[in-house]
């Protein structure tokens, strides 16, 4: 059984006396142990004013998003046993940080769902009473797919361009945006889209740097949501300059995938 | 529930400069590749036959693409500099967030951006000095070539070669990547092409070079 040299970031900023600083615990690793369970034992058996945040255990809620050896990731996802015996922890960063490990995710999201509009956009009535409108399968599960988010806060954390620039929308929204392009039920146009992201705090800002999709816990394809997004906001910006034959070809399906490889396995 | 929209209730019409310095950067990009393939192929002609390479360039030179199309290409460099330029990180700030990012971090990506930024830098200035020599005392010939790499320049095209290729193959899977042609599926396939590129150019370059160093009149 390994002991276990964990680092951990302290800082309260509620407290004047308070400085940031690393401070370590022992421990020793249990079968199966993820970062969640060891961060409790050290709460429940060696320092109380600890501060993190958990909430499901289960990679669901998106709340335990901390740097874990240098990388975003949850730690209730992250078992012990695939991290060396001296672990060092940190608070996401870009995020407001509350104490510890512990950040403000909440707030950034809110107004970063306003700025995109977050919500199914339709000038149908709501009639409680007709038949729920069918959807086909394959499309829910593509737009199922990219609602998986759970808004962890890894993505813009491990960003390059995020961290530089605060005002970026991050892959996260950009995915967001994807998956009501994709839902027949929004009736925004590619332009109203284009709005939306169509400048260098949204999909033109993105520098390429895969981060994002490198370390999103979910998997969610992150890299092909940004090339679909991309590709239709820039060719939105030349609608008229360019023939529309060579438009059609080189747009991309409004569907959830990127590549017809997909479709076809 | 509709909550309305203000961004439609502006009568504006929708900025496009972003988008379309984001498409230019793409286009400036994919010109600079053709013309560097073209380039190396065509200089390489003279591990074929010195005569080869001057017959060529004796094309060029009579057609005035050398003359026009040289400073041309070095007009493109500066545009596509500039304009990718938009993004690196100029303020301390920046450059030390997204620094101890990257360290932080351990990313392959992230470190292929870093190294896009210092090529790029590297390329403006020895892709300057060496158009404004090549075109300054023309005609090329394989000779003048030779004479110029034996003379002293070898050091100079040593370090210019694997900075405009390694530029280049970064900068064309990064491109790929950026508007969704590379895809997740496809990624690590289009990343092991990209250095099998890579490394085909610099080959092919360094052959060239050596060829120079050879060549005596």
């Amino acid at each position: 059984m390994r002991k276990l040299n964990i680092d951990v970031f302290r800082y309260n900023p509620l407290d004047p006396e308070s400085k940031p600083h690393m401070q370590t615990f022992v421990l020793d690793e249990t079968p199966s142990m993820t970062l969640f369970i060891a961060l409790t034992q050290i709460r429940e058996t060696i320092d109380p004013t600890l501060m993190f945040d958990f909430c499901c255990r289960a990679g669901i809620c998106g709340s335990c998003g901390m740097v874990i050896n240098g990388r975003p990731g949850l730690a209730c996802s992250t078992q012990t046993k695939d991290l060396p015996d001296h672990i060092v922890l940190q608070p996401l960063p870009f995020f407001k940080l509350l104490g510890d490990l512990s950040v403000d995710t909440g707030t950034w999201f809110r107004q970063a769902w306003e700025r995109i509009e977050s919500w199914i956009h339709t000038d149908k009535t709501f009639d409680p009473n007709e038949e729920e409108e069918r959807m086909d399968n394959e499309l829910a599960n593509e737009i199922f797919e990219l609602d998986r988010c759970i808004e962890c806060g890894c993505c813009v954390a491990a960003c390059g361009t995020a961290l530089m620039r605060k005002d970026f929308l991050g892959a996260t929204s950009i995915n967001r945006l994807a998956r009501f392009y994709i839902d027949p039920r929004d009736h925004r146009t590619e332009e109203d889209f284009y709005e939306i992201i169509g400048d260098d705090n949204g999909v033109f800002g993105c520098m390429g740097l895969l981060a994002c999709e490198d370390v999103c816990p979910k998997k969610i394809p992150l890299q092909d949501q940004l090339g679909i997004m991309r590709r239709m906001t820039a060719l939105q910006s030349v609608r008229g300059i360019v023939p529309k034959f060579l438009l059609d070809r080189l747009s991309p399906r409004r569907c959830g995938c990127s590549c017809s490889e997909q479709h076809n396995d | 529930m509709t909550s309305p929209s203000i961004r439609k209730h502006t009568d504006n019409a929708p900025v496009v400069v972003p988008s379309r310095l984001d498409i230019i950067q793409a286009i400036t990009g994919v010109l600079l590749i053709l013309f560097l393939w073209a380039h190396v192929f065509l200089v390489s002609s003279v591990i074929i036959s010195p005569a080869l390479m001057n017959g060529i360039a004796d094309f060029f030179e009579r057609t005035y693409m050398a003359q026009i199309g040289g400073p041309l290409v070095l007009l493109l460099i500066v545009y596509h500099f500039l304009i990718a330029a938009r993004k690196m990180p100029f303020r301390a700030s920046e450059f030390m967030t997204f620094w101890r990012n990257a360290r932080s971090l351990r990313h392959k990506d992230t470190w292929l951006w870093v190294v896009q930024v210092v090529t790029a830098i590297v390329i403006l200035v020895m892709a300057s000095i060496h158009i404004y020599v090549v075109l300054s005392t023309l005609p090329i010939t394989a000779e003048q070539s030779a004479s110029r790499v034996q003379g002293g320049w070898l050091p100079f095209f040593l370090i210019l070669l694997p900075m405009a290729e390694l530029h280049l193959g970064i900068g064309f899977y990064r491109l790929g990547v950026k508007y969704g042609y590379i895809t997740r599926a496809s990624r690590h396939v289009w990343q092991r092409n990209e250095y099998v590129l890579t490394g085909i150019f610099i080959l092919i370059g360094l052959l060239t070079l050596v060829r120079f160093m050879l060549l005596t009149n």
